[in-house]
């Protein structure tokens, strides 16, 4: 009896709790976390769960802080630089964006995911750096809106240029194409787009994000979608021609 | 049904939104319009290599720069929260105190006597706790849940009225 408790008995500093912890999904192998009762410290698996991430920060721990960092600084400065598209601006739009994280951490609802949350603040955060300041200089989306003829019909015959997009260019040449065609376009269509076709994001949680209705997320989506389509278009008939 | 009210209604065609009927006269058009067909195609394609984009990346500098910006904001915020938490915790301390010497001294509010009385009687801890007091012996030491509950006899309190007779 005694020999098999020793048996089973996980290495531990006396004096110490030891709890087992079994991650669903990408982590296979039980984890052993030895919780000290002295210095708490929340293991960095625990704090991708959103829940749990946010309690840690009301409470103040640095852990917590670090993970929240780690987790979305990337995607926190690119949307900010898509909207923004000026370094310095981007930057202190971040930084604000984190700031406000932290203080309103205890005011976060979890009615929305977490990154749905920090989107939504970020957004504001940069339409306040653009409100009084000039309207940068854009293109007119209407230029490269579908042409038609009084019957309704398309005006010169539509091209499929589908299957020579891929064979042509490289992923990450065309993903540079794309955002420079999409860094001339107006910023009320530009974050509609990175959040929905880049980011990913359902039209309900752009909406949600953005403070817009669905409708109105659908309709700036597909102007965005009919002027990209109609740069690329124009860009590979160019490319093919040359 | 027409190439331009096809190409208005597309999103909801490629994003299934779109309701049966109208479904199926988009395909009836679509089956019979070449233009209409590329213009589909190509269509999807577009959202569907917009995936391809890379956001912009944190500069490395700033990254660094603004990672310990922000552990020390957070550190100096819990600090501040941490420093209004012992103060709150401080003046409760005190205001229970306040509130049991007016207890032994018979100097209570009759609202705050009144509280007192029907807690006692109902709060099996406080109850316990405020017989131990008896009467005039001198201060003991509150255990945190007993000051929870004498603390919100406060906020019972009428509105105007003084808490202890002086």
């Amino acid at each position: 009896m005694e020999n098999r408790k020793d048996a089973a008995e996980p290495l531990a500093p006396a004096g110490r709790n030891v709890i087992i912890v079994e991650f669903q999904g990408h982590i296979r192998n039980p984890i052993l976390v030895v919780e000290s009762k002295l210095e708490k410290s929340m293991p960095a698996e625990q704090l991708l769960d959103d829940n749990v991430l946010l309690e840690e920060l009301r409470k103040g721990s640095s852990e917590a802080v670090e993970a929240l960092f780690e987790r979305f600084h990337g995607k926190i400065y690119g949307l900010a630089m898509s909207i923004l598209k000026n370094e310095s601006d981007a930057e202190e739009a971040t930084q604000d964006v984190f700031l406000t994280v932290f203080q309103k951490a205890h005011t976060f609802k979890g009615n929305s995911a977490l990154y749905s949350w920090i989107y939504r603040i970020c957004v504001n955060a940069c339409l306040m750096r653009l409100r009084g300041k000039r309207r940068q200089e854009t293109v007119s989306i209407e230029e490269f809106m579908p042409v038609f003829t009084d019957e309704g019909m398309h005006k010169s015959p539509v091209e499929d240029w589908s299957k020579e997009v891929e064979r042509k260019m490289l992923d990450k040449e065309l993903g540079k194409v794309i955002k420079k065609f999409t860094d001339e376009l107006s910023e009320k269509y530009r974050v509609v787009f990175v959040l929905s076709d880049v980011e990913g994001l359902s039209n309900e949680e752009t909406a949600q994000i953005l403070g817009l209705t669905v409708p109105a997320v659908k309709s700036r989506l597909h102007r965005a979608r009919l002027y990209l389509r109609e740069q690329l278009g124009r860009y590979l008939q160019e490319g093919k021609t040359a | 049904m027409n190439c331009k009210e096809l190409v208005y209604l597309l999103g909801e065609y490629i994003d299934g939104s779109m309701e049966e009927q109208l479904r199926s006269d988009l395909d009836d058009h679509i089956s019979m319009c070449d233009s209409c067909t590329n213009f589909m195609v190509t269509y999807d394609r577009t959202r569907l290599i917009s995936r391809q984009v890379q956001l912009d990346e944190i500069p490395g500098e700033f990254r660094e720069r603004l990672r310990s910006f922000l552990a020390d904001k957070a550190r100096e915020h819990h600090q501040g929260i941490e420093k209004y938490r012992k103060m709150a915790a401080e003046e409760q301390r005190k205001q229970v105190e306040a509130l049991l010497r007016a207890f032994r001294e018979g100097r209570l509010s009759p609202s705050l006597s009144l509280l007192f009385d029907s807690h006692r009687d109902r709060c099996e801890k406080c109850g316990a706790f405020l017989r131990s007091l008896n009467g005039g012996e001198e201060t003991k030491p509150v255990p945190p849940e007993i000051e929870e509950h004498l603390a919100e006899f406060f906020e019972a309190l009428p509105p105007g009225e003084e808490p202890f007779r002086s």
